[in-house]
């Protein structure tokens, strides 16, 4: 029969919101045993579409079939039923149980000491899940603490947590936002053998180059609206790029050679303690000069974000100096930094960049609320705040729905950001730096920022980005330093490296000695 | 979530009214349930609601006795508003630091207690001891505050913790003074504070009525508009909520927030010290030992009501303390014993904590309405629907 060949079909779905349609009139089907790809910028609507799936949202118009029968989703427990599972962007994980606790939660295997006191099977248990891990090749220890494993592991726990769950249809949002180069590798991999396994894997994505490399079909939203469906093979990256913005996108063009002015930035065998006393950062040293874009490549963790953190004045040193434009700041506090002329874009936009809970024109003024024309003998002009974020939100394009007035919290992460970087440069600081300026932006927002980094540096200033996406780096950098356990192992221009030999240091494989500082 | 009508938004959701909607919102849920107590022991709960109002002055009660008069009721109502309204307007500071001071009697305490044995218990004129007596609760409130606020700051004590305790030290150490020292053996209170020194007159002529005259509340109004506008336009007022909003993106931006965290704690125990004055040297004029007064920690509830506003404020402690004065006269009249009177104001405060939560219901809906659903979604965590 026609229909076994469809594990989900969702045929005319339309949900509405009060004054938005998120959904209209999609039609989907998705086939057993293939990895799907839901593509499209932020607010397009596949998330609502995929929750709707899951349960969270009913469907105001439409109907679900699910392998062959039309139902009713109505919670995520009842999609569960229906071998439906979810992982989620951000985890759900019990920070101080093990593996192996997390996942039978809700479920857990009980057996009866002496026929009589029921208690949780937990051995029985750390086999199954040692197994179903083998399985698959998701190499996670049953008995590890969550809050005691990273980020890619804590992933692999939640797509286990699906599969003891005997979760057939595997929906993933987002998944590679918050992993490291290598970590997307072994994901894309795990997902793969997910395929093979014979499950049904529906993948959120607005990143090209993943969806190429393991989806079979790609379905691509706009506006709400189903705009595309492609069979993944048969189509570039550059067809998709254009369907998903709704025009055609020219790729991005390589930034024009620039003359380096002098040093801005001197950092000298700086060294940093985390909490623990255990050095993040050891003997670091670079500068970065005006008009150069100076970026820090390297996996999560490896001490990049302490470098940023350091010269910002949000973490403190443990010896080492740092001067900016000839003055020393080495114990400067974060305010005389900010008047010495430095901006930062911080690698956290939600919990340091902004303040959630105030109005836009508020965060737009958090860097000079405290300086005439705002600042009158310590009562705010509240006009200037309000004029000042009408001209901010009009020249970077930041889509607010109430203007200046409006609750920075209800804002799409896209937008955040552009209000951050909005307010950093202008502060015409002659040192700015980006901290993930593009984390889990889509493609429009990500060359929006891309190219005031770009502008930026064309007026002489120095810039200091870290990312973690090596392409970004690929894309910006003048000179590239690769950290790697806390040293910077390799400094040297981007003409001067390929790709795989940023990568290699990247992973600690490189010649330490080629260092040129 | 799913097909929650929408009345619920249209009422609490439009961000503009929420924050005058939402506390009357509070109110008459309140009310409903004090009803359906009432109800529930076969009372009629309008006219216990009207003899509430008649106690505290706000309606003319069937008759008065010699001298007395509405007016009487609604001066001492007053009088009893004012500590009220200074606690309150210290906790809302507190809140908007995002630090939670449940210290405030203690503070109260000390600052009647300080202000009694040096200017109480002295021959100093009135014009001279009743700003005095401002000055000091002022000071020892702001003392005790800047205790909390460093013990937060230095050693990263919780200021629920150091205050409780301090609270406790407060209330043995003084109530120990008092009884070895100012105890009257009569009334088993501390010595009455002079008459000058208190910042409350009592009997004073009005016509042919008599009654109090609340000098200071008028003092607590005005208080309250500065600290609007101290919150809502001035630097310091940004880095107060910038730092309560969000303590790492104040640190971002350059504040400090240790020092706005002893600053605000600070400026909130010395509006305690005043509720403490004017409770103790105003209201009474002695100072029962080893207790602590309600009023502080109704102020807590108080300050919820009104939503965080410093004007809100003025008005949930008015309805507060109505209630309070007024419980004596309902129990009487419609024959529920005072205790019921107790649980009604109870309720009321129960359901003023719940603002918040009505608030954040009326956002979720509100949320979904906006056109953001990829971030309404990031809060969808279907659990409630499980």
């Amino acid at each position: 029969m026609a229909e076994q060949e469809y594990i989900a079909e969702m045929r005319h779905i339309t949900k509405r919101f009060p004054g938005v349609v998120a959904n209209n009139d999609i039609s989907l089907s998705i086939r057993k045993g293939e990895i799907f790809a839901l593509l499209g910028e932020n607010g397009a609507g596949k998330s609502t579409l995929m929750s709707i799936l899951f349960g969270l949202y009913e469907p105001d118009e439409g109907e679900l079939i699910i392998r062959g029968k039309p139902v009713r989703i109505s919670s995520p427990s009842h999609a569960a039923k229906l071998s439906i599972g979810m992982v989620h962007q951000h985890f759900r994980l019990v920070e101080n149980f093990t593996v192996t606790e997390n996942i039978v939660l809700g479920l857990e295997p009980t057996r009866r000491l002496l026929g009589l006191l029921p208690y949780v099977d937990l051995k029985t248990a750390n086999r199954e899940i040692a197994e179903l891990s083998r399985r698959y090749g998701l190499e996670v220890e049953p008995t590890a603490v969550i809050e005691e494993i990273g980020v890619s592991m804590r992933q692999r726990v939640e797509i286990l947590k699906m599969l003891y769950r005997g979760a057939e249809i595997l929906i993933f949002d987002e998944p590679t936002a918050m992993l490291a180069p290598q970590e997307i590798e072994y994901l894309l991999k795990i997902l793969l053998s997910l395929r093979e396994g014979g499950k049904t894997i529906i993948l959120i994505s607005h990143k090209l180059a993943e969806i190429k490399q393991v989806a079979d079909r790609c379905a691509i939203l706009n506006r709400g609206k189903l705009v595309g469906l492609f069979d993944v093979a048969d189509t570039s990256t550059q067809q998709m790029a254009s369907v998903m913005v709704g025009r055609e996108l020219a790729p991005e063009e390589p930034p024009p050679p620039m003359e380096f002015g002098a040093e801005v930035l001197r950092v000298d065998k700086l060294n940093v303690l985390n909490i623990d006393k255990f050095p993040v950062v050891k003997d670091v040293s670079f500068g970065v000069r005006a008009g150069e874009i100076f970026a820090i490549a390297g996996v999560d963790g490896n001490g990049q974000v302490e470098v940023a953190d350091a010269i910002a004045g949000l973490a403190k040193l443990h010896s080492g100096t740092i001067t900016l434009a000839g003055t020393d700041i080495t114990g400067a506090s974060i305010r005389e930094r900010t008047e010495l002329g430095l901006a930062f874009v911080p690698e956290d936009r939600q919990s340091t960049g902004l303040v959630l809970d105030f109005a836009l024109d508020r965060n737009l003024a958090l860097r000079r609320y405290y300086k005439l024309p705002i600042n009158v003998r310590g009562v705010l002009n509240n006009r200037a705040i309000s004029d000042d974020a009408v001209g901010l939100i009009e020249q970077y394009d930041i889509r607010a729905g109430r203007g200046g007035a409006t609750q920075v919290r209800s804002m799409s992460g896209g937008n955040q950001q552009k209000a951050i970087v909005a307010r950093e440069i202008e502060t015409g600081a002659g040192l700015m730096i980006f901290v993930q300026p593009t984390r889990g932006l889509d493609i429009g927002a990500t060359r929006a920022i891309h190219r005031h980094i770009l502008d930026q540096r064309a007026l002489g200033k120095a810039i200091l980005l870290i990312s973690l996406e090596l392409d970004e780096v690929m894309a910006l950098a003048d000179t590239v330093g690769v950290m790697y356990g806390g040293e910077m192992t390799r400094i040297a221009p981007l003409s001067d490296l390929s790709y795989d030999e940023i990568g290699a240091y990247m992973m600690g494989v490189g010649n330490s000695a080629e260092v040129t500082e | 979530m799913k097909k929650r009508p929408h009345i619920f938004t249209r009422l609490l959701g439009d961000s503009k009214l929420q924050p005058f909607v939402i506390p009357v919102f509070s109110v008459v849920c309140s009310l409903a349930a004090a009803s359906i107590v009432l109800l529930i022991i076969g009372r009629n709960p309008l006219i216990a609601f009207r003899s509430i109002l008649q106690g505290a002055g706000l309606l003319p009660r069937g008759s008065y006795s010699a001298g007395k008069g509405m007016l009487t009721d609604l001066l001492n109502t007053l009088s009893a508003l004012t500590p009220m309204i200074f606690a309150a307007l210290g906790v809302t500071v507190a809140f908007k630091a995002g630090l939670f001071n449940i210290g405030v009697s203690g503070q109260m305490l000390f600052a009647g207690y300080i202000a009694s044995v040096t200017i109480g218990y002295s021959d100093l004129p009135a014009y001279a001891a009743r700003p005095l007596v401002l000055l000091i609760g002022f000071a020892c409130g702001a003392l005790i505050g800047a205790l909390i606020g460093l013990l937060k700051h230095r050693f990263n004590i919780n200021e629920v913790v150091s205050s409780i305790m301090i609270n406790y030290i407060l209330q043995y150490v003084i109530g120990f003074f008092i009884l070895t020292r100012h105890i009257d053996p009569v009334s088993r209170q501390s010595v009455a504070v002079s008459a000058a020194a208190r910042l409350v007159p009592q009997s004073v002529h009005y016509g042919t009525l008599k009654g109090d005259l609340p000098l200071c509340i008028l003092l607590a109004i005005i208080v309250a508009f500065i600290l609007r506008f101290v919150i809502n336009r001035t630097r310091y007022g940004f880095d107060l909520l910038a730092v309560g909003a969000n303590p790492k993106a104040a640190r971002y931006a350059g504040i400090r927030v240790g020092s706005t965290v002893v600053t605000s704690m600070t400026l909130s125990g010395a509006l305690a010290g005043l509720a403490g004055v004017t409770h103790y040297l105003g209201y009474y004029n002695s100072i029962q030992p080893k207790s602590l007064t309600s009023v502080g920690f109704d102020s807590i509830a108080v300050s919820l009501l009104g939503n965080g506003n410093p004007v809100g404020v003025l008005f949930s402690s008015l309805l507060v303390t109505v209630i309070d004065k007024g419980s004596t006269y309902m129990s009487s009249m419609v024959k529920v014993e005072r205790e019921i009177a107790a649980v009604i104001t109870g309720l009321i405060l129960l359901f003023s904590a719940c603002g918040a939560y009505f608030k954040y219901l009326a956002e979720r809906n509100q949320l979904a309405a906006t056109g953001e659903p990829a971030n309404s979604e990031k809060k969808d965590d279907g659990e409630g629907d499980a």
